[in-house]
């Protein structure tokens, strides 16, 4: 399957985020397989590596086909399953959601069925932040950092919670940090995540002001950038200060992380970044959700496939996810879906009226982008159990349910090179979240989850730290609401509410609220907006009524 | 062989660089998958940080002095560590602990560790430097310092720490950048 051009990789690998970090298999013992970092050599792996081995043999994992009747779960099998989809699909067009971190085999396998199955589409699904970002830095030409390149750099602008989205990708920085104390880390996040409190200079923005603080930043970094003007509540004065600060460097590092819920101007903030990294001698580090999602950019012009926004548009389609948690990862509420191919119970799978068994990313194989752009072929950490169908596999036993004989022509991988993306126009002013009475509820990266959690959330560890989960407020609305460290609350908007623990974060600012972005019940209380005709699903920040909940049935719950 | 006589303590500590810890808790996800799911490494707040709590591994450690049921002991390697069928779990070590780092709640997972069937509900779990691991292989680290991807732990010779540009700080912090910015 694998194309002579990517590089074979020898060591099993994490691919729930870039930097690939190594890991080893153990068991299966007592307690089932187990992830852990290597005897000697490692670079780290984070909790999400760590729910790896559990996760291959979790009894929870779907390892057959059901139908729901009466409102309960039937099993049945595969090829049963799959004639009872296109029956239950009569004549509307089906559209498959399928995972854009698998690798790219995959992928292709995918859409060589779809092509030949007129009534079918693919849609290659990312989080939808991430897949603007990454748009945007291909279009600014610039370099692309591994883990590894940090140490070298003389600066960091971080945009987001990047140590959340990616720990590692914190040595490098502390690395040059050592060599040199004076070395500038300049942090953009209005969620105040972990990174910001390593920040020689924090850049005050509101949600939503990203890319005005990094306009105002680069003019003042002397780098050509049009004009846009800052929203209320921004310090312009810390981005121009921030700027002069970086002015000198001979070779800058902007590391991104594209947290869901934070508005719509990636595309333009990950170009502009390009640009800024470009013309101070360096480069970006996209943080993303998964190993793969650039190479998943990269591979979309070679693929037949429809964009999330158009494909969310059609309403009278039959919406079928493959490895993808679709509602979990938007909040979508109430839809009903026709199948999924799914490892683990989500979102997507209690919407569907079949479920079929589907391998996870790291079972399969092929090729990534690993670490900057090294693009790699890894084995998988284990094969699939029994009976367990490759995500590719589960459209095309669809498929040949639906009579398509065989898949279309399949193309060999070979190099993914730059995509020739077109700039972003940029616009002149920057809408920041109207800082209203009510806080404004941001989404925030964690180490020990990836995406929406539909797979790590069913680790133990993450089940057990993760359950009330906490929502981070800062100490003048903690005190405003008559709270403290480790109490109750009721997080609200409309009908949809969150109970969670509180945890005062010093470096929030006041009115933010920040609960975890792998909480599907916090994505569905960001607004999302999808316009067929830019292609753009756009997430932004809500508000929301804050209570305390300390009564004596929430904390027994 | 274990024996209650004193052994010569262990050279190396796991130290934190509190400059580096970016409050990923992948130690503690280590721990917790390496050891059962009993977890050694708990967290305390202090301030703006998270920083974790993992044993010191004492000269003259009380949990060994205190245990009634001779269960802690440092064994031949060096190593103050749980013998697994003698802890009754009655947490005297916890109590006796002068800094903390047994804890009888362990790190917010009181579900489960404390599961009701499971040898684990009637145990203390207690930091072993995983020596299943240093035992395989001489270069071996404890799990907590190979899944730090920050680099904030480290696994160090405190008689060489000084010598690789480390400052140990009260036995257990490291820093290479002692708190410039802060």
């Amino acid at each position: 399957m694998c194309s002579d051009t990517p590089k074979q990789e020898p060591r099993s690998r994490c691919t729930l985020c870039p930097a690939g970090c190594e890991l080893r298999i153990g068991g299966p013992g007592a307690g089932g397989y187990q992830s852990e970092p290597p005897m000697v050599g490692g670079a780290g792996l984070c909790p999400r590596g760590l729910a790896i081995g559990e996760l291959l043999d979790a009894p929870g994992r779907i390892r057959w086909a059901t139908r729901r009747l009466d409102g309960r779960r039937q099993e049945i099998g595969l090829a049963e399953a799959a004639r009872a989809i296109i029956a239950a699909a009569g004549d509307r067009d089906l559209v498959f959601f399928i995972d854009g971190a698998l690798p790219c085999e995959q992928l292709l396998a995918a859409d060589a069925w779809c092509r030949a199955w007129p009534r079918a589409k693919l849609c290659v699904v990312l989080e939808p932040a991430e897949r603007e970002l990454l748009l945007g830095t291909e279009a600014s030409g610039a370099a692309y950092l591994s883990d590894a390149d940090l140490a070298g750099c003389d600066g960091f602008l971080i945009v987001g919670d990047a140590f959340a989205a990616n720990p590692a990708c914190s040595r490098g920085v502390f690395d040059r940090r050592a060599a040199d104390a004076r070395v500038a880390i300049i942090v953009i996040d209005p969620g105040g995540g972990s990174a910001a409190k390593f920040a020689t200079c924090r850049v005050a923005a509101p949600p939503g002001a990203e890319l005005a603080a990094i306009a105002e930043l680069a003019r003042a970094a002397g780098v050509d950038c049009p004009p846009i003007a800052p929203p209320d509540g921004m310090d312009v004065r810390s981005a121009r200060s921030a700027g002069l600060a970086l002015a000198g460097c001979k070779r800058l590092a902007i590391i991104l992380a594209a947290e869901y819920g934070r508005g719509g101007a990636w595309r333009q903030i990950g170009y502009l970044a390009g640009r800024l990294a470009g013309a101070l001698g360096g480069g970006v580090a996209c943080q993303t959700t998964g190993a793969n999602a650039l190479a998943a950019v990269r591979l979309g012009p070679r693929l037949a496939a429809i964009s999330l926004a158009d494909a969310l548009a059609r309403q009278g389609a039959a919406w079928v996810t493959v490895g993808s948690d679709l509602l979990g990862m938007l909040g979508i509420r109430g839809r009903e879906i026709l199948a999924a191919g799914a490892a683990f119970a989500s979102r997507s799978t209690e919407a569907a009226e079949f479920v079929m068994p589907a391998a996870l990313a790291m079972e399969v194989g092929g090729t990534h982008i690993l670490g900057g752009e090294r693009q790699v072929c890894l084995d998988a950490v284990l094969p699939p159990p029994a009976g367990v169908l490759e995500p590719a596999d589960v459209i095309g036993s669809i498929a040949r349910a639906g009579g398509v004989e065989a898949p279309g022509p399949t193309t060999a991988v070979g190099t993914l090179s730059r995509l020739a993306a077109a700039a972003p126009s940029i616009p002149a002013g920057c809408a920041a979240a109207a800082a209203a009475a009510s806080p404004v509820l941001m989404l925030g990266r964690q180490a020990a989850d990836a995406g929406c959690g539909e797979l790590t959330a069913h680790a133990s560890w993450q089940s057990a730290v993760g359950s009330p989960p906490s929502v981070r407020l800062a100490a003048a609305d903690a005190r405003r609401i008559g709270v403290k460290d480790l109490d109750m609350v009721e997080v609200r908007t409309g009908e949809l509410s969150v109970r969670a623990r509180v945890r005062i974060d010093h470096a929030l600012d006041a009115g933010a609220v920040v609960l975890p972005e792998a909480l599907c019940e916090a994505r569905a209380m960001c607004p999302l907006q999808v316009s067929p005709a830019t292609e753009a699903v756009v997430a932004s920040p809500g508000t929301v009524n804050i209570e305390a909940a300390n009564d004596y049935a929430s904390q027994t719950a | 062989m274990i024996t209650q006589a004193r052994q010569p303590e262990i050279d190396k500590r796991v130290v934190i660089d509190v400059d580096r810890c970016v409050e990923c808790q992948s130690c503690a996800a280590a721990c917790f998958a390496g050891h059962a799911r009993m977890p050694a490494v708990s967290f305390a707040r202090a301030g703006w940080a998270l920083l974790p709590l993992i044993c010191r591994q004492c000269k003259a450690p009380a949990c060994v002095d205190t245990c009634p049921a001779e269960a802690m002991v440092r064994d031949e390697a060096g190593i103050v560590r749980r013998r697994l069928f003698r802890c009754v779990g009655c947490g005297s070590c916890a109590q006796a602990c002068p800094f903390g780092v047994i804890s009888d709640s362990l790190a917010g997972t009181p579900g489960t560790i404390k599961s009701p069937g499971e040898l684990s509900g009637h145990q203390i779990s207690k930091c072993d430097l995983c020596a299943d691991r240093l035992a395989a292989d001489a270069r071996a680290v404890p799990r907590c310092v190979a899944a730090c991807p920050s680099g904030a732990l480290r696994f160090v010779d405190e008689h060489q720490a000084e010598a690789d540009g480390l400052l140990i700080i009260g036995g257990r912090s490291a820093a290479d950048h002692l708190y410039k910015r802060r």
